[in-house]
This record gives structure tokens, C-alpha cells and sequence, in this order.
């Protein structure tokens, strides 16, 4: 049991911006990145100042007041109550997710860049794998302070209940499991529901982690498991990668991220298993073998709840943090897990889409499908059959992809009404809509009538190649040139004007 | 999604819903996310599946 402050001031290390340590390699730490966001995007991150209790939905309570407005500024709550009902040691970050904008800044590109610029290039990093690198606890700022055994008590954190069926707070970050025969650690967002000072229950679905687990298990050892609680928000981009199994999370983290991933021991394990020295929080534990709790029901990224089930059980081993830690959370069934979700699922598609229809304009993952259900794909078709060929890359390069709506370039794909409006005028549904039946769907959509399998829906909304069509209206050029706004009404009045 | 069933908390008459393959006629002790107090799903006093 020991409860430290143990990190030693390294001598000529800049402390400003992007970090050059005595290495050589850049860090990239939440503070750096908050920094920044207060620089370019300054209405983004909103104080708190007041005092908040995060496990009495009061911090879930503001996320919805200010969704209900249309508004998705990051907030940083400054004052959290911890489970002890006392004054958390964390400031709490929340939201940070919830904006395209935040996220081009995350991977340090301009907030405008947010469309497919912003997908493009995490589809192009994504092919990359970045060696990390490893520093000595004594320089890891996430070993600043240490508690283990006893001293490592869940309580002392701001953890987040979100909505009125979770019956605890819920601590949504990643997961870091090390698979035992490859040696390589795979990070997913997983949900962990705090059930005790040093107990949380974890849900997995059978991906990834799972299958590390299930090895363990197999063998009656438990699981090591190392939960990123708080970190700068590329890790979290980077940890949503879509890379096959086998395939080292923490090299793919850092190509995202653009600088290796810096790694030290852990408390737990040592170097048997290294875990992000730049984290603000990292919680170790073990998943016990053989041992099944009911966990749940918890508010998923569906916008419903998934059920209550027979989920594993972690046991807390230790709590490391830096001194002045962030605790960080994200607003699950939201944009906040929406848009992160997706712009990793879009990247790596089009590249996929584009590889069998040179002419793909664009793919996105729109907010109504939750940023994972619909995908809408932009192609300048060519050749009639191309739409189907770019839906079913679409259906088969992602298995949480359920309706395929195929566009022509003219749609911005980026606006829900337009694609809709070619629906609603390009399509013929007994020529146009295709359905696939029994595929292996998700769990969690509440549609599915199948534990597993699920029906897939192609709509070719682009307009046929083989007969006349009609135009589409449109002002002449020359008059839009010729004719300007702002000579009629005045620019106050334009920025009066609400958008509707 | 999976199969579900909604069953009743007995004491505080709260509503949620459990994985029915997982959780139904199992005789595991159910937890209620309202009042944290635990049931077996034969002492709700409704269920729907």
C-alpha cells in the first residue's frame, strides 16, 4: 500500500505548447491540448466554477439542457463532488468529443478542415504505425502520484451517472488489455460501472479486448487491465482506430496522434505491461476469470438503454495520476461518443469505397444514425452500377453500417436535408431500395429482432444514367455574381437573421 | 438487440429491463438501478417478455 508524490523535475525540458522532452520525442498531454482550443476556438470550452455532483446527473442534467438548445461547447467543471460527496481533487472534462471542429483540432489541423479533410487524414495516419517509447516512471507525469492496494479508492473520483436508468456512475473511457500470445495492447471505449471502492463491473462485446480476456480466462488467470481515464483527445481518436486484431493499439495511437506514444511501467505489472506515461489518469486492475456480476442497464451510444446483463468484474489494483489531473468523461448516447465514432469509420471507408469507385466524392457518417447506422456516400457516377459496388464496400468495410444511401456529387452529403431531398426525388423504391437480410448486426440497435443478425438497406439515390432526367433548378451563375446580398440588406441585419 | 424483458422493482415500483437469455428464470438476484435494492425476477410484480 503506499500513496506517493514521487516524479522529480527533469532539468531543460520546454514546458510550452507541444512538448520536446530530453528524447527528442513530442509528448501530447490534455493540458496542451486545452490550451489550444482556448486559443482557437474560445466559445468551445466553457468554466464552471460552481459546485457540481456529477453522480446526481447534474453535470448530465447541464449536457441536455444545452443539447436541447442546439449548443455542444466543451465544458470543464472546476469544483465535481466525488462519490464521497465531498470536493473531487479532479476538475472534470466533459464534451469534449461533441463538435467535428474540436476534433480536427485534436489532431492538430484547422477547425475547417473538419469534413473530410478531417477524415481523410485520420484514414491516411491510420495506415501508419508509430513506434512508442519508453521513459522511466520517474519522468511519466502520469506517475506523479501513485496509490495502490487500499489507497486506491474509486470514491475519490467525480464519476459521471448519466441518465435516469444507469444505476450507478460510470466511468466510459478506454480500457487497455496487452493480448498474451502477440504481445500487442489493444484500447477500446468500453463501459465500467463503479460498484465498489476498488470493484467496477466491465461490459464487452465480443470484439477485440474480449477475445484477450477470453485467452486469460481460458487459462483461470486474470486479466490485466489498464483504463486511460483522461488523456489528450487524439488518443481517444487513435483508440477508435479500425485496424484488424493483431495490430499494436499503441503504435496506431501514436501514428494518430502524430508523435510517438509515450509509455512507461505500470504500478501493477512493471514492464510487463506499459501503459501511456502522458495520461492525466490511469486506473490498473485485474478481470477476474470465471466471475460474472449483473452490471447495467447503461444509456449506450444508441440513445437507448442497453439491457442489464451478466457482465465481468475488474478489480482495482492501483490509481496513478498526475498531480494536477483532469478527469474526463464522455456523454454516451450523444454527439459527444457520435462524432467520435465516426470520423475514424470514415476515413478508413472512403479509401476502401474509392479503391472500387475511383469517382467517390465523399462518405459520412450523419448524427441521426448515431455516427455508425447510416453511411451516406457522394459518387460522380459514371457508369450505372457503381452506386451498388460503392454500398455493398460500404456494408462489408464496416459492420456497424445498417443503411447505405448512395448520392450524385451534387449533394452535399454533410446536409441531412439535401440528401434526404435526393431521397425524396430520385428514388423509386421498388427499383432504387435494395435489402439485405441476415447479416451479423449489433447487439445493442433495439430494432433487431435476432440476437445477432440484422437486415441492410442499400437506397441508390443518385439519378439514373440510362434515360433523360430531369434538371435541377438553379439561379443563373451570373445573376448570383451580379447580384450581392449585402447591396440590399444590410450585414447587420444578415447576422440577425437566425439560420432555420 | 438482444431479447429483454422489463421487469418492476418490489419495492420501489421502478421499471427497467434485463437481458432475457442472461437473466430470465435464472435465479440470479436482480439489481435495481432506482433504488439499488436487490430481487429475483419472480418477485416483480410485472413482468413483460
Amino acid at each position: 500500500m503506499k500513496s506517493a508524490s514521487k516524479r522529480k523535475p527533469a532539468a531543460g525540458i520546454v514546458s510550452i505548447g507541444r512538448v520536446a522532452t530530453q528524447s527528442g520525442a513530442e509528448t501530447r498531454s490534455l493540458k496542451d491540448f486545452l490550451e489550444r482550443l482556448k486559443r482557437r476556438l474560445p466559445d468551445d470550452l466553457i468554466y464552471i466554477d460552481s459546485a457540481v455532483s456529477p453522480a446526481e446527473f447534474e453535470v448530465t442534467a447541464l449536457l441536455q439542457h444545452l443539447e436541447n438548445e442546439k449548443k455542444f461547447p466543451a465544458l470543464f467543471f472546476a469544483k465535481p463532488i466525488n462519490l464521497k460527496g465531498k470536493p473531487a481533487a479532479f476538475p472534470l472534462l466533459s464534451n469534449l468529443f461533441a463538435t467535428r471542429a474540436r476534433c480536427a483540432l485534436a489532431l492538430e489541423m484547422e477547425p475547417d478542415q473538419e469534413r473530410l479533410p478531417l477524415s481523410l487524414e485520420y484514414a491516411r495516419r491510420e495506415e501508419l504505425l508509430l513506434s512508442p517509447v519508453t521513459i522511466p516512471g520517474r519522468d511519466a507525469p502520469v506517475k506523479e502520484v501513485t496509490k495502490s492496494g487500499s489507497a486506491a479508492d474509486l470514491y475519490e473520483l467525480p464519476v459521471v451517472r448519466h441518465h435516469a436508468m444507469d444505476p450507478a456512475p460510470y466511468i466510459d473511457m478506454t480500457p487497455v488489455m496487452k493480448d498474451p500470445d502477440g504481445g500487442f495492447y489493444n484500447a477500446a471505449f468500453m463501459r465500467t460501472m463503479v460498484k465498489g471502492e476498488r470493484k467496477l463491473g466491465l461490459h464487452m462485446s465480443p470484439r477485440h479486448n474480449w477475445q484477450i480476456h477470453r485467452k486469460h480466462e481460458e487459462k483461470k488467470r486474470p486479466t490485466p487491465v489498464a483504463i486511460v481515464v483522461s488523456h489528450h483527445p487524439a488518443f481517444y481518436l487513435g483508440a477508435l482506430n479500425v485496424s484488424p486484431f493483431g495490430v499494436d493499439d499503441y503504435a496506431r495511437i501514436g501514428a494518430i496522434m502524430g508523435a510517438p506514444l509515450r509509455l512507461t511501467a505500470s504500478e501493477t505489472w512493471g514492464a510487463e505491461f506499459m501503459v501511456p506515461a502522458d495520461a492525466e489518469m490511469i486506473i490498473e486492475g485485474h478481470v477476474l476469470p470465471g466471475v460474472k456480476e449483473v452490471e447495467g442497464p447503461f444509456g449506450e451510444f444508441t440513445g437507448y438503454y442497453g439491457p442489464q446483463r451478466l457482465r465481468n468484474v475488474v478489480e482495482v489494483t492501483a490509481i496513478t495520476h498526475r498531480r494536477d489531473a483532469v478527469f474526463q468523461h464522455i456523454f454516451t448516447g450523444h454527439r459527444d461518443t457520435w462524432v467520435l465514432g465516426g470520423i475514424p469509420k470514415e476515413g478508413s471507408l472512403f479509401n476502401l469505397i474509392r479503391g472500387i469507385v475511383p469517382t467517390t466524392k465523399a462518405v459520412h457518417f450523419p448524427l441521426s444514425g448515431c455516427c455508425r447506422f447510416n453511411c451516406y456516400i457522394s459518387i460522380d457516377k459514371k457508369v450505372d452500377g457503381e452506386t451498388k459496388q460503392a454500398a455493398l464496400a460500404a456494408l462489408g468495410g464496416c459492420d456497424f453500417v445498417k443503411h447505405v444511401v448512395v448520392v450524385d456529387a451534387d449533394i452535399d452529403i454533410y446536409s441531412e436535408e439535401e440528401v434526404m431531398w435526393a431521397v425524396a426525388t430520385r428514388v423509386q423504391a421498388d427499383q432504387d431500395v435494395d435489402i439485405i437480410k441476415n447479416v451479423k448486426g449489433n447487439t445493442l440497435d433495439p430494432s433487431q429482432t435476432d440476437n445477432i443478425m440484422t437486415a441492410k438497406m442499400i437506397i441508390d439515390a443518385t439519378r439514373p444514367l440510362q434515360r433523360p432526367f430531369a434538371a435541377r433548378v438553379e439561379v443563373p451563375k451570373a445573376a448570383m455574381q451580379k447580384t450581392r446580398l449585402e447591396d440590399f440588406i444590410a450585414r447587420a441585419t444578415l447576422d440577425r437573421l437566425k439560420r432555420s | 438487440m438482444t431479447k429483454i424483458f422489463w421487469v418492476t422493482c418490489p419495492y420501489c415500483k421502478g421499471e427497467f429491463y434485463c437481458h432475457w437469455q442472461e437473466l430470465r428464470h435464472k435465479k440470479i438476484e436482480l439489481l435495481c438501478p432506482y433504488c439499488n435494492r436487490r430481487f429475483l425476477d419472480e418477485e416483480s410484480p410485472k413482468i413483460v417478455e
